[in-house]
C-alpha cells in the first residue's frame, strides 16, 4: 500500500511551530510520510510544495489569526493551479466561530487546540479515501457457486482453455473450492459441502451462477475499520480465514447496491 | 564556622539600614491572621552550608533572592502584555491598564512589525494588527503613547530583531514628550537566539544580528542607562515544549553567548553586565518551578562571578520578568484557567520575580477580552495583598524538598552548560540544532502522554465536558489591515521624502562599516519617519537574510 503523504505548513509569519513539529512526528509514526514546510510560506508556496511533493492532503497550522485570511487563499492557489482534488485541513488558535466560515471556503476540517494526533491520522485515512485509492487494487477472484465442481469444471478447463490451480475445502463457509487462473485473477468454483453452506442457500434461491466478487486489500482490518465508519455494513463483523489462509471479510450487498463484495488479504501479504 | 557565620549575619544586618532608607518596608510589623509576627527572614541559625548555598536575600549567590527585603518593600512589577489592532486602539488599553493599578507598560507588536515588514508588503498579508499592534513609523508610534508619560512609566518591548528601530522610536517619542534619553525606563526583548530556537521570528543571521545587540548594549550604556537593553529569554523556549531545566539551561547558555559577544567587542563585563535582564515561563509544576527560578539565580551568580569575573555584585544579579504558561492553558474550559494562572503566578512570586505577567483565561482562544485581561491582573493583586506570602521573604527558603529540587535543577543546568560548550557555545549549538532537537523531543514525549493519559489536563483528557459553553472572543477588525495600509500610504507622502532617503542612504554606509554602531543612524532615520520595513530592507540588503531550519 502507498504511503499517504502529507504536507504540513505554515501559512504567513507565525513563528509558533510547536504544534506543526509534533504534528508531524505523530503522524509520521502513524505510518504516513509527512513533509514539512518550515515557518513563513506563502499560499502559493504552499500550494506549489503540496503539487510538487504529490501529497493527499495539506495540513496549515496558524496561531496568529491570519487563519480567515491565508487558509481560504491556499485553497485558491491550488483550484488555480488545477489541483483542487488536494483536501486541506487546518488547526492552530481558531475562535469556534470561524470555523463553519473555513469550512465554506473550502478548508475540510479545523483541529483545534486539544485535539489528539490518533483522531487527525484516523481523520486522514479516512479523507484520503483508501475506498478508491487502495482497495480497488485488483480483483482476487470471481466467485461463482457451481452444484459441482466435478461436473462444472470441464466446462472451464476444455471449453474456456483456463488452468486448474488447486482444490481445497473452506471448513469456515462449509464449501469445497476450485480456482482457476485468468490473468492476474481467478474463479473461484464454490460447492456446498451440506445444507448449511451460505452456496447451498444461494443455489436453493437463484439457481448456479455468479455469487460473489473479491477484492484483494493490503490490511484488511483498517479497511473494515474505515468502511465502518463511512457507513458500510459487513456480513461478519470480524474478518474470518478463507482458502488458501486468507482471511476475508463480505459486505452486505445493501452497502453495495446488490453486489456481494469480499474483502480479501492473501496470506504473506502481496502475491507477485 | 559559627563565628565566621555570626559575621556574615551582622555584616548582612547593617547593610539593611541602608537598604530599608532607601525601599522601606510597607508596613512596620507584618502578622499572619492570628496576629502572629511574621520576621523578614527564616534561616537557620547553626548551619554551616547555608551561606555557602543560599546566603541572605540580596547577597551572593542570591538563591533566596536579589534584594534583602524583597515584597516587603515593594510588590514585584504587575506588567500585562497587551497590543492589538491600531496603535490608538492599544493606547486605550494600555491607558485602562494603568487606570486599574497595572504599574508598567508592555507592548506586543504584530508580526509584520516583529519581523521588519511594513503593514503593506505582500509578506504582511492578514498578519496585520493581528498578535499585537502595527508599527510602520513615528507616526503610530505617537499613538501608541499618546498621554503615557515616559517619565513614569516603564515600558517593556517586545522586540527582538528590529530592536534598535522601535527603540529609537521610543527615544524620538521621549525626546518629543521633554523626557530625556538618560531617564527612560523600560526593557527591550532584544534577544535573537531565542527566536532562532522557538520563536520564529528572526530577520539576520547570527552574526550581524549579534552585532545589532551589541550596538544596543553600547549605545545604551552611554545614552539610555536606565534601560534594559536585553532580556534573555527561556519563555519560548518553553513554549516550545521544553522541560523546566531546558529553559533554565538554554537560557543561561545564551546569556552566556550575549556576554562573549559584548566582550568581544570591547565592552568590559561591569559595564553591560547590569542591565542584562532575564525573562522566565511558570508553568503548572509547582515546586519545580519555584526551585528552577532559584537555582537559575544562582548558577547565573557564580557563572558572573567566577567565570566572567566580574566585580560589581549587580552583575551577578539575575533579574528576571515571569510569564504564566501560554501552552498550559485550554481551550476547553477555559474558566478553569483562571486557577492555574493563579498557580504558576504564586509560584513566580514563590521564586522571586521581579516582575509578573499572568496570562488571560481565553489564550488557548483568542486575544484577551478586557474582562478577562482584567481577571488576570486581580489575579496578581490578590497574590499580593491578601495572601501573605509577600510578607516575609523566600517563604520556601530551607524547605527540604525546595532546597533538593534547587540544587538538582542547578546540577542539570551545568551538565547542559557543559554540553553547550563542547558543541562551542550557543550560537553554534543552535546551528547545529541541538537545542531545537532537544526541545522538540520533549514537546512530542509531553503530546504523548497526555493522549495516552499518563499527563492528565482537567478537562482535555479527563473531567470533560459533552458541551462546551461559548466564550466572548475578542475580535480583531478585518478593516484594519486596509487602513493601516492607507495611513502609510498618507505617510509616505506627507514626509520629508528626500529627508528619508539620505537617513538610509547613511544607515546602508553605517551597516558596511563595522566600526560604526549603527543606533544613531536608526534613530536619525526614524525621526525622519523612515518605516520599519524601509529601515529593515537596507539593512537585509548588507546582511542578508536568515534562512528557515
Amino acid at each position: 500500500m502507498a504511503k499517504i503523504r502529507v504536507l504540513i505548513a505554515k501559512p504567513g509569519l507565525d513563528g509558533h511551530d510547536r504544534g506543526a513539529l509534533v504534528i508531524s512526528q505523530g503522524l509520521r509514526d502513524h505510518g504516513m510520510e509527512v513533509v514539512y514546510t518550515g515557518l513563513r510560506q506563502s499560499p502559493a508556496q504552499i500550494a506549489k510544495a503540496a503539487i510538487q511533493e504529490d501529497v493527499d492532503v495539506v495540513g496549515l497550522s496558524s496561531l496568529s489569526g491570519a487563519h480567515r485570511t491565508l487558509f481560504p487563499k491556499v485553497v485558491e492557489e491550488l483550484k488555480a493551479a488545477n489541483a483542487s482534488d488536494i483536501p486541506v485541513i487546518g488547526g492552530g488558535v481558531i475562535p469556534a466561530e470561524d470555523i463553519p466560515f473555513l469550512v465554506e471556503q473550502g478548508v475540510k476540517k479545523i483541529f483545534t487546540s486539544g485535539s489528539s494526533i490518533e483522531d487527525l491520522a484516523n481523520y486522514i485515512i479516512d479523507l484520503v479515501s483508501p475506498t478508491e485509492k487502495e482497495i480497488t487494487k485488483k480483483i482476487s477472484h470471481i466467485g461463482i457457486a457451481v452444484k459441482s465442481i466435478e461436473q462444472s469444471l470441464p466446462f472451464y478447463i476444455k471449453k474456456l482453455g483456463l488452468k486448474l490451480e488447486g482444490m481445497e475445502e473452506v471448513e469456515s463457509e462449509n464449501v469445497k473450492v476450485a480456482f482457476l487462473k485468468i490473468g492476474e485473477s481467478r474463479f473461484e468454483l464454490l460447492e456446498p459441502t451440506d445444507d448449511t453452506s451460505p452456496i447451498y442457500k444461494f443455489i436453493e434461491k437463484k439457481g448456479e451462477g455468479i455469487h460473489h466478487i473479491a477484492l484483494d486489500v493490503d490490511d484488511i482490518e483498517l479497511r473494515m475499520r474505515n468502511l465502518s465508519k463511512n457507513g458500510i455494513q459487513f456480513i461478519n463483523a470480524e474478518p474470518k480465514t478463507g482458502a488458501h489462509q486468507s482471511t476475508i471479510a463480505f459486505i452486505h450487498p445493501k452497502s453495495a447496491h446488490g453486489v456481494l463484495f469480499e474483502l480479501c488479504e492473501e496470506a504473506g501479504g502481496d502475491q507477485t | 564556622m559559627n563565628i565566621n557565620q555570626k559575621d556574615i549575619e551582622k555584616k548582612w544586618r547593617n547593610s539593611l539600614d541602608e537598604i530599608l532608607k532607601r525601599f522601606p518596608e510597607r508596613n512596620n510589623t507584618f502578622q499572619t491572621s492570628s496576629e502572629i509576627d511574621v520576621e523578614r527572614l527564616y534561616y537557620p541559625e547553626n548551619d554551616s552550608d547555608y551561606h555557602e548555598k543560599l546566603g541572605f536575600p540580596g547577597e551572593y549567590p542570591y538563591t533566596r533572592g536579589i534584594q534583602p527585603t524583597m515584597y516587603r518593600s515593594k510588590y514585584w512589577t504587575m506588567r500585562q502584555y497587551a497590543g492589538f489592532g491600531s496603535a490608538k486602539e492599544t493606547n486605550k488599553r494600555f491607558r485602562y491598564l494603568l487606570e486599574q493599578g497595572q504599574t508598567g507598560l508592555s507592548v506586543a507588536f504584530d508580526l509584520p512589525t516583529q519581523i521588519g515588514y511594513d503593514s503593506d508588503d505582500m509578506m504582511s498579508e492578514g498578519e496585520v494588527g493581528r498578535v499585537g499592534v502595527a508599527i510602520d513609523t513615528l507616526h503610530d508610534m505617537e499613538a501608541l503613547l499618546d498621554q503615557i508619560p515616559l517619565d513614569k512609566v516603564s515600558t517593556s518591548m517586545t522586540i527582538n530583531a528590529p530592536a534598535s528601530v522601535l527603540l529609537a522610536m521610543y527615544i524620538a517619542i521621549g525626546e518629543k514628550q521633554g523626557v530625556p534619553k538618560e531617564k527612560l525606563t523600560g526593557t527591550i526583548q532584544n534577544d535573537i537566539l531565542k527566536e532562532y530556537i522557538a520563536r520564529g521570528t528572526y530577520i539576520f543571521p547570527p552574526k550581524p544580528s549579534m552585532r545589532l545587540i551589541t550596538n544596543i548594549f553600547e549605545y545604551c550604556l552611554e545614552h539610555v542607562p536606565k534601560f534594559n537593553t536585553i532580556s534573555i529569554s527561556g519563555y519560548h523556549i518553553r513554549e516550545a515544549g521544553s522541560t523546566a531545566v531546558q529553559e533554565a539551561a538554554f537560557t543561561i547558555a545564551n546569556g552566556m553567548a550575549y556576554v562573549d559577544a559584548a566582550i568581544e567587542s570591547g565592552l568590559n563585563v561591569d559595564a553591560f553586565a547590569p542591565r542584562l535582564a532575564f525573562f522566565f515561563n511558570a508553568h503548572n509544576n509547582f515546586f519545580e518551578e519555584i526551585a528552577k527560578f532559584r537555582a537559575a539565580r544562582r548558577v547565573w551568580a557564580k557563572i558572573m562571578k567566577e567565570h566572567y569575573q566580574a566585580k560589581n555584585p549587580k552583575s551577578w544579579k539575575l533579574r528576571f520578568h515571569t510569564q504564566t504558561g501560554g501552552s498550559t492553558l485550554t481551550a476547553q474550559q477555559p474558566d478553569n484557567n483562571i486557577v492555574r494562572v493563579t498557580m504558576q503566578a504564586l509560584a513566580a512570586v514563590l521564586g522571586g520575580t521581579q516582575s509578573l505577567h499572568t496570562n488571560s483565561r481565553d489564550e488557548a482562544l483568542a486575544l484577551p477580552t478586557e474582562d478577562s485581561a482584567r481577571i488576570a491582573l486581580r489575579t496578581q493583586q490578590i497574590i499580593a495583598n491578601e495572601s501573605g506570602v509577600a510578607d516575609t521573604v523566600d517563604p520556601l527558603g530551607g524547605s527540604y524538598y525546595i532546597e533538593a529540587l534547587t540544587d538538582k535543577i542547578e546540577d542539570e543546568i551545568g551538565v547542559y552548560l557543559k554540553q553547550i560548550k563542547e558543541l562551542g557555545g550557543a550560537v553554534s549549538a543552535i546551528e547545529e540544532g541541538f537545542m531545537q532537537r532537544e526541545i522538540h523531543r520533549t514537546a512530542y514525549e509531553t503530546q504523548k502522554r497526555i493522549e495516552k493519559e499518563e499527563e492528565i489536563i482537567v478537562g482535555l483528557n479527563k473531567y470533560k465536558l459533552d458541551e462546551e459553553v461559548n466564550t466572548e472572543l475578542l475580535k480583531v477588525d478585518e478593516e484594519l489591515e486596509r487602513q493601516q495600509k492607507s495611513f502609510l500610504q498618507d505617510i509616505r507622502k506627507q514626509r520629508d521624502n528626500e529627508m528619508v532617503e539620505s537617513t538610509l542612504k547613511q544607515l546602508e554606509w553605517a551597516a558596511k562599516n563595522l566600526e560604526e554602531n549603527l543606533m544613531p543612524y536608526i534613530l536619525n532615520a526614524v525621526k525622519a519617519y523612515a518605516s520599519v520595513g524601509e529601515i529593515c530592507n537596507v539593512l537585509r540588503k548588507e546582511f542578508g537574510e536568515y534562512g528557515s531550519m
